[in-house]
């Protein structure tokens, strides 16, 4: 197996170090699960640190020994802190603790808050510089009761491409929010699958039962339920003031910009109403390449609203 | 030759230790024989292991002497810009830390590395509620700037912009950087996925902050409220279908409501400033919404749909 880079070596072992001080005496397995390195990786690395060292080499820099699967250190002297946080790692910490300080019934006992002003004391400043603004319809919090509860409810959804609402039989297990949007991920269980839905667009929810099916171990990552190959999909030319359409939804891909700034977009195209809204509403910026048969769809649609203002010409 | 690894722990060491900066020539000579001894590939060699340390986190400070050493370059670890210092973070707080993460960022090895170093652990489960939060490259620099409050700079629709960035606003999805444009003199919000290239920190400026640089004000809620232009705030009236009722109200509120039709429609009003969101959002209830006034919009309204026939 070819050897892990030095530097991502280095980097692990400054953050094992400080916490091997701070405990003296540790199993090999436990360090090693812990840290997410392998067993012989940490034994050699640990080994090596051991024989570092400077003139005139009175005591041991790093007083580490191994075992029988066992760490031993000695008197801690130098490594005894993990390195600082760097500017990246702060951001990650304190956007994802402001984030989550926004999700209902999260840091009921304030631990996330106090958490989040010591690291930004921490990094002397006042203040993380960071504000999250998401407002949570009040039906997250009930489906995050119906999630806990391990309940199976029907819901009264209205689907981008039904005329009117359906009724469904839905297991919960996650609610979040992508893009400004609130979804849940349920089993949809007379489709019998996973499904995304999307939570204004549920009208009313009734809870009927316990939930049948388990829940899956992970999430699928945002945008994934657009990948289905089964979803039709449509290229379209998209001026510079329409790439709200790219930077908004999920795309397979999007071309480099011509001289005038268009590119071309490749998307999933859930239902004709939807691809209908688009072009209404970007109007001469934006026009439908492929498939041909869907180039007329901006102007029936626009016909069919103009019919609603009596103004047909 | 020896490990890379343990040439880099010594240096590190050797810098941490000493109490005064050292020339390459004594470090060198402090790791014997753990350089090469010719001056060219020597230099070369440390400059790779500087890199390599700042990589993970490392600054190497830099000092030329004077008196009868002027002109060299002398070189130290402050052990106070090393070392995390004790944040002393309770095992509780470092666990809600880790739930945050787990709930808004899975996956995320940067943010499982920050909880290894304060004492926790990566992975574990998110509640039953989650957020998605977009990365851009750019964040972390903003962030720390608006925290240390210095000055940045970037391009933004093909124009450099100067800025005093006041905060970072996460809504609707999308990170904003709101702040003060010094060249055009006024608060500005900008999309931080739309700004170009690199952001570069003026870090010898430290801003005062306004007294009222309240961020999140910065956007109204309302998206029909939002758009560059200031324009007066006027009253949309739209009628919107009986099957689309429910969700337009759950939308608006109901104090929007101006009538209550017999077949289940509903007349609304509605604040607007931004004509452009405004039609946006009436069309994109296709037939089943339709705007009654002002009368120059809905005309104007009838000639866009009219050029889309």
């Amino acid at each position: 197996m070819a050897q892990r880079p030095a530097t991502e070596r280095l980097r692990r072992l400054l953050i094992i170090l400080p916490w091997l001080m701070e405990r003296g005496e540790v199993s090999v397995d436990e360090v090693a699960e812990r840290f997410s390195v392998g067993v012989d990786d940490l034994i050699r690395d640990l080994e090596l640190v051991s024989m570092c060292g400077l003139p005139p080499y009175v005591d041991e820099m790093i007083d580490v020994f191994i075992d029988e699967g066992m760490i031993f250190v000695g008197i801690p002297r130098l490594f005894t802190r993990p390195l600082r946080l760097s500017e990246v790692e702060a951001f990650e910490l304190l956007a994802a603790g402001r984030a989550a300080m926004q999700l209902p019934g999260a840091d009921l006992d304030g631990a996330l808050a106090r958490g989040l002003g010591k690291i930004a004391m921490g990094l002397g400043e006042d203040d993380t510089g960071l504000l999250v603004v998401a407002p949570t319809p009040v039906i997250v919090q009930e489906l995050s009761e119906v999630i806990k509860n391990r309940q199976r409810i029907e819901v009264r959804y209205q689907s981008s491409k039904d005329v009117a609402p359906t009724d469904r039989l839905l297991e919960p297990f996650v609610v979040f929010s992508s893009q400004g949007n609130w979804y849940t991920h349920a089993h949809d269980v007379s489709a019998a699958g996973l499904r995304t839905f999307r939570i204004d667009r549920i009208e009313s929810l009734t809870v009927i039962g316990q939930a049948e099916n388990e829940a899956p171990d992970s999430m699928p990552e945002p945008g994934i339920w657009f990948a289905d190959a089964e979803i039709e999909r449509v290229t379209l030319r998209v001026a510079p003031r329409g790439r709200w359409i790219y930077e908004r939804y999920p795309v397979d891909e999007v071309s480099s910009p011509d001289a005038d700034g268009w590119v071309e977009v490749r998307l999933a195209v859930t239902s004709r109403q939807w691809l209908e809204r688009l072009l209404l509403r970007l109007g001469d910026a934006v026009e439908v390449v492929d498939p041909s048969s869907m180039r007329v769809a901006r102007s029936e649609a626009a016909d069919r609203v103009l019919s609603r203002y009596s103004v047909k010409d | 030759m020896a490990d890379r690894v343990e040439r880099l722990t010594n240096l590190l060491a050797l810098l941490l230790e000493t109490r005064r900066p050292l020339t390459l020539h004594e470090i060198a000579s402090e790791l014997e024989s753990q350089y090469p001894d010719a001056g060219q590939a020597r230099r070369a060699a440390f400059e790779r292991d500087k890199a390599a340390l700042r990589e993970i986190g490392v600054e190497i400070s830099t000092e030329t002497f004077g008196g009868d050493r002027a002109g060299e370059m002398g070189y130290r670890i402050e052990r106070s810009s090393f070392e995390l210092p004790d944040l002393g973070l309770t095992d509780a707080e470092v666990r809600a830390l880790q739930v945050a993460l787990a709930a808004t960022r899975p996956d995320s090895a940067i943010g499982e590395e920050a909880l290894l170093k304060l004492g926790g652990v990566g992975g574990g489960v998110g509640g039953p509620i989650r957020m998605h939060l977009p990365e851009l490259p750019a964040l972390p620099i903003l962030r720390s700037a608006v925290a240390q409050r210095h000055p940045v700079t970037f391009r933004y629709s093909g124009n450099v912009r100067k800025v005093e960035p006041w905060g970072l606003l996460l809504r609707d999805g999308f990170w904003y950087v709101v702040g003060f444009d010094q060249d055009r003199g006024a608060r500005r919000t900008f999309r931080v996925d739309r700004c170009e290239g690199e952001v570069a920190v003026d870090s010898a400026i430290v801003f005062e902050p306004p007294a009222d640089g309240d961020v999140g004000a910065a956007l109204p809620t309302n998206p029909l409220l939002l758009g560059d232009e200031v324009a007066a705030e006027r009253e949309a009236v739209v009628h919107i279908a009986a099957r689309r009722a429910w969700l337009v109200e759950r939308e608006i509120g109901s104090e929007r409501i101006l009538v209550r039709h017999d077949d289940g429609s509903i007349t609304t009003g509605l604040p607007f400033t931004n004509e452009d969101a405004l039609r946006s959002w009436v069309l994109g209830f296709l037939d089943d919404a339709e705007l009654l006034e002002p009368v120059d919009v809905r005309d104007r309204l009838i000639e866009w749909l009219r050029a889309a026939v």
